[in-house]
């Protein structure tokens, strides 16, 4: 038994229920132009009249991009009626298909799930043969949001009364995630504010430093930070009547009173041994990793089950579920992360600390959290907590013991203390929340201050004026290497070649022309200078073989595509994106012309070298 | 438990779970399919078997339904800030058995065909988006071909009527050249410019096209004084695929766009169906000089229907129903749950059969 079905199969099956046309998805590039070839090895013929539909609809496509008359796949498209699509090929090639899928002059299209949204490429049935994805170098189940708007494409407003998704097992496939997605409701969309450092450098631009943070309030990721917040401000209020029995007695503020008393009277004998050294970070992150909160851990993360300290050095600790079920006693030191994710938790007196059910819960949960998770903002205050020695030397001076409130005061002292507790916790949390952005953006100010991008007073410098015309990735990268006049004297070819390496950001191997011996030192210059900025900055992969393929399209202008094709095993909707990628990482050094203007200058006549051939036919 | 044991209860397991256990275990294990994966983790774990039969159990036992622990407030607990987790497990322990057969294939796969040529009337939502439009910001979020480009072309017309200019943005380049041919058509092709990093094809057109990147950066632009394109005359932006607000890498973008949208011109929110779309609306009521639109619902055009096809060519519905059971996923029909498992025991490793 064959692991999936023959496309051949699986399109005669189709075809003898009228499910054609269809859209079939496949795992890889591969899987599709595999699944082409077999319906060619079939010997599966078209009638003529369809076949002569089929290159009058491509006359037209090819009367608007010339460069795809000659492409090999035409005549096999044409014989079977199938096609592939997908990012290996040429963007005219994909319009092409796109319009004959339009005109209903395919059978079938095998295309991968990058097929992107919004493309207008309809058809009766579309046909699915995985559940995950390949994302961020690793398989990923496929989102409610992802599963239909792949199955969204099944039905033909106007020529389909009804469509249909067809799912077809492979060794890849989890029917669950499948089933969920089609009966599911789409996730919640999470912000993804990011502060970049070309965004600071704009916005001060434009506006005074004092009204940035009425600016950065403007964002979605304010307004859910702020829906959080109000959730605490609604619990703070339910807090706040709980504590309405507990308000003044003998003493205004009994709690502290007690609380210092009680500390004292215990923390006399071992006074000494408790560690005084531990870091302000630990102390804040500690008030947060409460039972059932999710933390990052040096390897993988955990969900916390009970916090406490230790019985010596009264360090904090905390007991922590892994992935796996593990259960690990650690001190508090060792979580990296405190995320803002908090799940509930049924604590438990002794191992594992919490209900058997919470347990499985949590574990479950534990492996179905998201690769991102929104850190928790916490505020790192500087003042220990720890009681001051001349209180505790002066113990003999409470008015405590002989109170006439010390009854009520040790009854209640427990309860209130820890509203009281819950409640400062989420006055710092509300807080946290509300300021978080901003405590980003300083931060971001303070690097571009060492740099020299803002002045001390946070006004732009000189080269804060230009660097905020750099608004790509690797901004910082790019502006430093300008600095440091790298690019003096680079002609335009060696100039693409880096920004081509900059650019591109996808590990896949393959064989590439050579690599001239101009770029390849200045290469080595910039990966020196991208590791150094590695604290500021993600250095990108910087591959030289990649910068070679964008160099050798330049610095030989009676290159033709098809013989660039040829100089390397990189297919050529990847060649098409990596330049058209490189062109836009030029056209903004091209905007630097009033301050660099040799610079400029390579780069626009680097970018009319790039535009030729197939990078003249789309804008 | 021997290796035979183990091999077979890891071919029991879903593919997806076979690939959590490998993380970490196997290099680039999503490489690799269900066999071929199995060989990898007996082979990388032969010195530690029973390392990956727990790790294998405790995946298991977190798999399998377990009932929906409610929130336990019998101690007395005080209200704890919890952030709902974005997916609930799926109620499936609690999907009730039905004993119905499920629908037929015949049944199924009626209603097929091509319905006769109907004269062009715009949907009840679409009406409303535009009428929103005229007043205010308006939010669409709508399933995947219903038919938002109707209301992108309406409300660029009417705003164009009004000598207001237009901008589109989509997130992709291809998409801003399908969108440049299609708008040509209808407006003609001298009212219509496409801006990218390095071009301007008639840039002084009353509709633009671009990229959301680029119109983010005019904005900047626009902003410190340096404008190249009028947007003083700006009427109306449209943002297509908003959804790629949610994207890690590039969603800020769409946050910086609509922060910077000029006030006197509307802004119209295209987006396939999302979780929180009223979230979208109250946020741009928050900032925006007028109160926000939503324009939303979730029915698609065109029904959807679900089946399964078996490499040995057998087709099934995959749902009890004929149209999707919606918020039900358990209801599989109980040919495709054969069938299923039927190819899940044939692709045991080496083709053994399984007891
Ligand atoms: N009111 C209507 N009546 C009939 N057909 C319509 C109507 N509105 C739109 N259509 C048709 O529906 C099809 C899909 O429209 P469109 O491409 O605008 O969908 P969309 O919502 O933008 O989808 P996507 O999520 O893929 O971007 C088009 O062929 C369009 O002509
Ligand atoms: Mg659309």
């Amino acid at each position: 038994m064959p692991p999936s079905i023959h496309p051949v199969d699986l399109i005669a099956a189709l075809r003898e229920k009228s499910l054609t046309p269809a859209i079939v998805f496949l795992t890889s590039r591969r899987a599709c132009d595999e699944a082409m070839e077999a319906f060619d090895h079939a010997h599966t013929v078209l009638p003529p009249v369809r076949q002569g539909a089929i290159a009058a609809a491509l006359e037209r496509v090819i009367a608007q991009y010339p460069s795809i008359a000659e492409h090999p796949l035409i005549p096999t498209v044409q014989r079977i009626g199938v096609a592939a699509h997908h990012a290996g090929h040429l963007p005219s090639w994909k319009i092409a298909i796109e319009e004959l899928m339009r005109q209903g002059c395919l059978d079938a299209v095998f295309a991968t799930t990058t097929l992107a949204a919004g493309v207008d490429f309809p058809a009766r049935t579309v046909v699915i043969t995985q559940s995950s994805i390949r994302k961020a170098r690793d398989f990923m189940d496929l989102t409610i949001g992802e599963v239909q708007q792949i199955a969204g494409r099944a039905g033909r407003r106007g020529k389909d009364y009804v469509g249909f998704a067809v799912v077809t097992p492979s060794p890849y496939i989890d029917l669950d995630v499948l089933t969920k997605g089609f009966t599911g409701n789409p996730e919640a969309i999470d912000s993804q504010f990011t502060i970049s450092y070309p965004m600071v450098l704009n916005l001060l631009k434009a506006h005074p430093h004092e009204q940035i943070q009425a600016i950065l309030a403007k964002s979605f990721a304010q307004f859910q930070l702020n829906q959080r917040a109000n959730v605490l401000e609604g619990k703070l209020d339910v807090l706040h009547t709980q504590m309405e029995p507990f308000g003044p007695r003998v003493c205004t503020d009994w709690i502290t009173q007690w609380h210092t008393f009680d500390q004292a009277r215990r923390q006399k004998p071992h006074r000494h041994q408790i560690a005084r050294h531990e870091s302000p970070e630990v102390t804040a992150r500690f008030h947060f990793m409460t039972p059932g909160r999710v933390v990052g851990l040096n390897k993988g993360r955990g969900i916390v089950l009970r916090q406490y300290r230790s019985k010596g050095q009264k360090s904090p600790m905390v007991t922590v579920l892994r992935a796996g079920g593990a259960v690990t006693e650690s001190p508090a030191g060792i979580v990296t992360d405190v995320f803002d994710r908090l799940f509930e938790c049924t604590e438990q007196q002794g191992y594992p600390w919490c209900a058997p059910e919470s347990f499985d819960e949590l574990l479950y949960q534990l492996t179905e959290l998201p690769t991102r998770l929104p850190l928790l903002p916490i505020l790192v205050s500087k003042e220990s907590d720890l009681i001051p020695d001349a209180i505790v030397q002066s113990l003999g001076d409470f008015p405590c013991p002989t109170c006439s409130s010390r009854p009520a005061c040790q009854k209640d002292y427990l309860m209130a203390s820890r509203l009281r507790q819950e409640q400062q916790r989420h006055i710092k949390s509300i807080q946290a929340l509300r300021t978080s952005l901003w405590h980003r953006f300083q931060e971001r100010i303070e690097v571009l201050q060492t740099f020299g991008y803002l002045s001390p007073t946070s006004h732009l410098t000189d080269d804060g004026e230009w660097a905020r015309l750099i608004r790509i990735d690797h901004s910082l990268l790019i502006t430093e290497l300008i600095r440091a006049e790298a690019f003096a004297g680079a002609d335009p070819a060696v100039l693409t070649g880096v920004m081509a390496s900059i650019a591109h950001d996808d590990d896949r191997p393959g064989a590439f022309p050579r690599v001239s011996t101009g770029l390849s030192s200045l290469l080595g210059q910039v990966r020196k200078l991208a590791e150094s900025l590695s604290p500021y900055e993600d250095p990108p992969l910087l591959r030289a073989d990649i910068a070679a393929v964008a160099e050798r399209w330049v610095s030989d202008p009676s290159l033709t595509w098809i013989g660039l094709c040829r100089s390397t095993t990189m297919a050529e909707g990847d060649i098409y994106r990596l330049l058209a990628r490189t062109l836009e990482f030029l056209s903004q050094l091209h905007t630097l012309r009033s301050t660099h203007p040799g610079l400029a200058d390579s780069a626009s006549q680097a970018i009319a070298l790039i535009r030729r051939g197939v990078l003249e036919e789309l804008p | 438990m021997t290796s035979n044991e183990l091999e077979q209860l890891l071919a029991q397991q879903p593919i997806a779970v076979l690939h959590k256990l490998a993380r970490g275990r196997v290099h680039r294990h999503f490489r690799a399919g269900k066999r071929r994966l199995i060989e990898l983790l007996l082979q990388h774990s032969s010195q530690n078997l029973a390392g990956l039969e727990s790790d294998l159990h405790a995946l298991m036992s977190e798999r399998p339904t377990q009932p929906q622990i409610a929130p336990t407030p019998a101690r007395q607990t005080v209200p704890r800030h919890t952030a709902p987790p974005p997916n609930r497990r799926p109620h499936r322990a609690h999907e009730p058995e039905s004993t119905e057969p499920g629908v037929s294939l015949a049944a199924w796969l009626e209603g097929l065909g091509v319905p006769s040529p109907q004269p062009f009337v715009p949907d009840p939502w679409q009406e409303e988006a535009l009428a929103g439009l005229a007043e205010t910001d308006v939010v669409v979020s709508v399933p995947t071909g219903s038919g938002k480009t109707y209301v992108a072309v309406e409300a660029a017309r009417r705003a164009m009527d009004e000598n207001r200019t237009v901008i589109y943005t989509s997130p992709l380049k291809a998409l801003s050249n399908t969108k440049f041919t299609e708008f040509s058509k209808i407006f003609g092709s001298d009212r219509v410019g496409i801006l990218t990093g390095d071009r301007q094809d008639n840039s002084q057109a009353p509709i633009l096209i671009m990229t959301t990147e680029i119109l983010r950066n005019l904005l900047y632009d626009a902003a410190s004084g340096e404008i190249d394109v009028r947007l003083d005359t700006l009427g109306l932006v449209i943002l297509d695929e908003s959804q790629y607000l949610a994207d890690p890498e590039r969603g800020v973008v769409w946050e910086e766009t609509i922060i910077f949208c000029p006030s006197q011109a509307k802004l119209l929110l295209l987006s396939a169906s999302i979780g929180n779309p009223q979230d979208i609306a109250d946020w741009l009521t928050s900032i925006r000089p007028s109160p926000c639109r939503l324009v939303r619902h979730s029915k698609r055009t065109v029904p959807l229907r679900a089946g399964f096809l078996h490499p040995n060519g057998k087709l099934t519905p995959l749902f009890r129903t004929a149209g999707i059971p919606y918020g039900h996923p358990g209801q599989l029909h109980p040919e495709a749950k054969r069938l299923f498992l039927q190819y899940e025991e044939d692709t045991l490793p080496s083709g053994r059969p399984r007891r």
